[in-house]
């Protein structure tokens, strides 16, 4: 049910980097002896991620671990460059009808699954069909898809029932709306040994320990240098970190947050880090007392002191942030009206005719900084005069009693989102899927159904800025702050950036020796 | 012997039956839909009904565990509801990090019991016995992850000696397996040790004290002979028997040293498969735990009853 | 009260008094229940005062025990989380030892299909290692501290049965029973007044030696974040919350781990001189330690 909220693990994440060197296609490589064939300048890169993919279907799969290794193995459309614009890939082109209902995309000359089978339009269509009749996880990217049609093998036409704006982002942010392979999903084979057109390919699958990808030398772009990547599961930043320094790994993105800042001036290895676009926040119930008073939610965000509770839960690996979308994007909006101020925040609660109130904040073991932001967050409506019951669950069950409403409030972070319209609609529309604390205002409706379908960009980014300080006035979600995306690799590692989306590439890694 | 043999044999057999039944009924247990529960974020409809259809959840529970049964009996032990994966290829896939730790384990705590016991017990009173009942109380105490957390604070952290965690299969390199194994082979076959020293203490001393050793030495054999000739060889018969038991619940895996040490076998399986809910996994991984640890008992019985042949019912 | 339940308890009592290792023991016990029924007014400082201007400080004057990765005085989360491993230790190995010596006492004194019934069902469990069976329950039940303890509970029942059984079947043939058989008197009240006293001293060591296990057990699994919850102190739960932070800050690992030792330690020691006295062929359950990991 998550959409790109991906399942992370643990601490830190990372991402990798986009720049695209020009390099020698490398010679062919023996594929059960990656680094054996000696033939090659590559060498094989361990990397160590937080954890284990529950399943390598990139249709099916919503955690993020999966994800880490897929972004290496399939390709979609278009995808993101280092800024989050969309660039092609699988289509060289694309064109756009006057009434913005048709778009039209030509797709690259000669691309071929690492399996050898040529990837056409038609696998296209596949691909889409399968995520909007199965409703997977990404079908709700395809909601204004009214049909996916191939008139060619080298054009894809897509069809509108409304203009939409944000399609490429749609098709291409990431790897959950990846091109597949018919016969491999039919055969189940996909879950463990998926074939894509990216840059490597599954070689082993050692469950509970790791996942060896060798080069795919049918990749349509330049050849990846590397001869193998090796993801490792070590789901302890200190050993993670004590593996990179002792060189069994040369790459991870789970690094121990509080020695990070040490890190950075370390010797033996390059730690870097970039702002995400993921945000946490914390929710209200609005369908219960006396949440459904704007003070009260107000004064729980005047209780706050967000720099604490990002000191907490991410070492200051985080931004302080009161809106949704990060100060890199092109649609952030700066606006801040919250600082603590505990008298505001009683006088709020007195206004509002609420003493002594007992607050549930539910959390979940899935994702710890929720449980230790809680414990931040406790200790400070205590002093508004506001005692939190915190709730710990396990993800399934916490996912259970949100879609029921049984809460009062709890905290929880969105990931991966690009365009505004998935930071917002979902959320904050009173139909939107995951408004769970139902929030509802005709006015944020009407905009946010407005700018969904408009075209002008200028427009657009306004009606979104309406948006954002409505939803901010109103308390809807009080948002905490936007991570970092912090990774580090040994310095034998060359050409790897960390991406603000937290996708990890690796194509044009090289190792020296 | 033959009908003891038998006899044991039915009597697993009952047990194992009620292991599947217990095992089976844990799926039960789960407050709400356990396949919904169990996807989560991944819910979709065709998943859920796959899932749904091939664990029989809509079948009368008797239905459902005589399938599940038969299934278990062919080696069926259905589909991970994490990856579709077959259950029983997934935990024997964990099978071989599990006995290598085991083994090394309970190899590391017979070169350390054997000695101290046979010894202290020889000298009982000694300054040697002392520490041997200080080491075998400080073994059966303290928690075994603190002391794999403290050994890798100081052999990986602070000496930089030993990796902190992490394994590699001894087919690979033998080396590197070697020295991944170390820590958390010490941690858990301390333990171990310390059950042993005092096992076996106190089995040489019964010996010691019976007729024909006093008898032998009033002959005026050499201590040494006596020790040898005599007193091991009937103090270790049941010193086996709680070696194999101790290897036995090791082979279960050892669920907080493989978690804390990053080892891939079957406790680490067991506890992944808490945290995604994936009950398949975890049915599985407990059902193999416990036929193998029936089994070696079993084993164990016999091989006792062979040795010794003053005991044939238990 | 029957004299040989009262001959126990001397024996006991004399068996502690005498041994240094056991009075030590005790000494501790009888801290560690004084700081688990006083341990919020003991502490220096509210167990959830959390301050991020503090976090992770080593030892001092003002945190003899530093501070944790929110600040929080660890000194003062250590002596809280007393109370929760003894309470869990408690009511776990009590509800093990009231199933245990029902079921224990109905095997061993009816005998015949009820008692084969009851102990094929106590191998059964004792087929699991202790730790997953708690484990494959409490990931059933979902984490608490009240599933841990139902967990425990349920996974020791099985040793408190046996044992209590070979007690019953060693007394039933005696002649003091057979005479209550034979003057009428009623089956409960054979057990209470002939059968119970005469196993008790087994199922006192038992008992002691267990109350180590749980706690050992509990503290496992709350390492595998599955027993007590936070904001709620534990010792199992703060060294897995300071599993990342050790390298940096050892008294994280220190002070919670030795507490967990001490307590267990302690239990073990006065088990020991129990049953050097009482019941000295009985095994340790050393062989269910195996257990604990």
């Amino acid at each position: 049910m998550s959409s790109t909220r991906f399942r992370l693990a643990g601490a830190a994440l990372t991402l990798t980097l986009g720049v695209l060197t020009g390099c020698t296609a490398g010679e062919s490589v023996d594929v059960d002896g990656a680094g054996k064939s000696g033939a090659s300048t590559g060498g094989v890169l361990n990397a160590a991620i937080g954890g284990e993919p529950d399943q390598l279907d990139p249709h099916k799969t919503s955690a993020y671990h999966s994800f880490q290794v897929l972004e290496n193995v399939y390709d979609t459309l278009v995808e993101p460059d280092a800024n989050l614009e969309m660039k092609p890939s699988l289509a060289t082109r694309w064109t756009t009808s006057e009434d913005q209902l048709t778009w039209t995309f030509t797709l690259r000359e000669g691309v071929r699954f690492s399996d050898g089978s040529p990837l056409d339009a038609e696998d296209v269509v596949y691909s889409y069909e399968r995520i909007i009749k199965q409703k997977l996880n990404a079908s709700y990217k395809f909601t204004t898809v009214k049909s996916v049609t191939a008139p060619n093998p080298a054009t894809v036409v897509v069809a509108l029932t409304a203009p939409t704006p944000n399609l490429l982002a749609n098709l291409g942010g990431f790897k959950g709306v990846a091109i597949v392979e018919k016969t491999n999903v039919e055969s189940g084979a996909v879950k463990t040994r998926p074939v894509g057109s990216g840059p490597f390919m599954v070689a082993d699958y050692a469950s509970g320990d790791n996942i060896k990808l060798v080069r795919n030398d049918k990749y349509w772009a330049d050849a990846p240098k590397l001869d193998a990547v090796i993801f490792t599961f070590v789901k302890d930043p200190t050993v993670a970190l004590q593996n990179l320094r002792g060189g069994e790994v040369q790459w991870t993105d789970n690094l121990p947050p509080q020695q990070v800042p040490a890190l950075r001036d370390a010797d033996d290895v390059t730690v870097r880090s970039a702002p995400s676009s993921d945000y946490w926040y914390l929710a209200l119930n609005q369908a219960r007392e006396p949440y459904d008073d704007v003070n009260v939610r107000r004064a729980v965000a005047f209780a706050l002191d967000r720099a604490a509770i990002t000191k907490a839960a991410k070492f200051g690996l985080a931004t302080v942030n009161q809106t949704a979308i990060p100060k890199n994007s092109a649609f952030h909006y700066d606006y801040a009206p919250y600082r603590r101020d505990p008298g505001q925040a009683r006088q709020l609660l007195d206004q509002a005719g609420v003493t002594g109130l007992t607050m549930d904040l539910m959390v979940t073991s899935e994702y710890p900084e929720t449980v230790t932001a809680a414990q931040v967050i406790a200790a400070q409506l205590k002093d508004v005069g506001i005692t939190v019951k915190i709730r710990t669950l396990d993800f399934a069950q916490w996912l259970d009693e949100q879609g029921k409403g049984n809460f009062d409030s709890f905290m929880l972070g969105w990931l991966g989102n690009i365009d505004p319209d998935e930071f917002y609609y979902a959320q904050h529309h009173s139909g939107g899927t995951f408004n769970f604390h139902k929030y509802r205002n005709p006015a944020v409706d009407r905009l946010l159904d407005q700018a969904r379908t408009e075209t002008d960009q200028a427009a657009r980014k306004q009606q979104y800025e309406q948006v954002a300080k409505q939803i901010v006035d109103d308390a809807s979600y009080l948002y905490l702050y936007n991570p970092d995306v912090v990774q580090g690799w040994s310095k034998q590692v060359s050409g790897y950036e960390v991406r603000t989306d937290r996708a990890i590439r690796f194509r044009d890694v090289a190792l020296a020796k | 012997m033959g009908r003891f043999v038998i006899r044991r044999l039915l009597q697993s057999g009952v047990v194992l039956l009620g292991v599947t039944l217990v095992v089976f009924l844990l799926l039960q247990l789960v407050p709400g839909d356990p396949v919904r529960v169990a996807l989560g974020t991944r819910f979709d409809p065709q998943t859920y009904e796959a899932l749904r259809a091939r664990a029989g959840l809509d079948r009368p529970l008797v239905v459902q565990y005589l399938s599940y049964l038969g299934n278990a009996l062919t080696g069926d032990l259905g589909v991970s509801f994490r990856s579709g994966r077959p259950v029983t290829s997934i935990v024997l896939e964990r099978l071989p990090a599990t006995l290598s730790l085991a083994a090394t384990a309970v190899a590391f705590a017979v070169l350390v019991a054997f000695p101290l016991g046979v010894l202290s017990a020889m000298r009982s009173g000694s300054l040697l016995d002392h520490a041997a009942r200080v080491f075998s109380q400080f073994g059966v105490s303290v928690p075994d992850f603190w002391m794999g957390i403290m050994g890798i604070l100081l052999f990986a952290g602070v000496l930089g000696w030993l990796p902190p965690s992490g394994y590699v299969p001894i087919t690979e390199d033998p080396a590197r397996w070697a020295s991944h194994v170390v820590l958390p082979a010490v941690t858990v076959g301390l333990v171990t040790a310390s059950i042993l020293t005092r096992f076996i203490r106190s089995s040489v001393l019964e010996v010691l004290s019976e007729d024909y050793v006093r008898t032998a030495e009033a002959k005026g054999l050499r201590a040494r002979v006596v020790i040898m000739r005599h007193v091991l060889r009937n103090a270790l018969i049941p010193v086996v028997t709680v070696v194999a038991v101790q290897l036995a619940s090791l082979l279960g895996g050892v669920i907080v040293i493989e978690v804390l040490f990053a080892w891939p076998g079957v406790g680490r399986l067991t506890y992944d498969a808490v945290q995604a809910r994936d009950y398949p996994v975890l049915q599985g991984a407990v059902l193999l735990v416990a036929a193998l640890f029936l089994l070696t008992n079993l084993l164990v019985d016999v091989l006792y009853a062979r040795l010794d042949p003053r005991i044939s019912v238990r | 009260m029957s004299g040989s339940e009262e001959k126990t308890s001397r024996r006991a009592l004399s068996a502690l008094r005498h041994d240094p290792l056991a009075v030590t023991g005790s000494l501790v016990l009888l801290l560690l229940v004084v700081v688990g029924v006083g341990g919020a007014w003991l502490a220096p400082s509210g167990v959830n005062e959390v301050d991020v201007d503090r976090m992770l400080q080593p030892p001092s004057w003002s945190h003899p025990f530093g501070t944790d990765e929110l600040g929080r005085d660890v000194l003062s989360r250590v002596l809280v989380a007393t109370r929760v491993s003894l309470q869990v230790g408690v009511v776990s190995v009590g509800i093990a030892l009231v199933a245990g010596v029902t079921l224990g006492l109905l095997a061993g004194y009816y005998r015949g299909w009820l008692d084969n019934l009851l102990m094929r069902c106590m191998d059964v469990l004792f087929a699991f290692p202790v730790l997953l069976l708690a484990v494959a329950i409490v990931a059933v039940l979902g984490p608490g501290l009240l599933t841990a303890m139902i967990a425990i509970g349920v996974v020791y029942t099985p040793i408190f049965a046996r044992v209590t059984r070979s007690g019953v079947l060693s007394v039933r043939e005696q002649v003091f029973v057979r005479a209550a058989v034979s003057i009428g008197a009623s089956d409960l009240r054979i057990m209470r007044r002939h059968v119970l006293p005469n196993v008790a001293a087994p199922l006192i060591v038992q008992t002691s030696l267990s109350l180590a296990f749980a706690i050992l057990s509990e503290a496992a699994l709350s390492f595998l974040g599955l027993g007590v919850q936070p904001p709620a102190p534990a010792w199992g739960r703060m060294l897995y919350d300071g599993r990342g932070f050790v390298t940096e800050a050892w008294w994280l690992g220190v002070f919670p781990g030795t507490a967990i030792f001490l307590t267990v330690l302690a239990f073990n020691l006065v088990g020991d001189a129990l049953r050097d006295v009482l019941d000295p062929r009985q095994l340790t359950i050393g062989e269910a330690r195996r257990n604990a990991g």
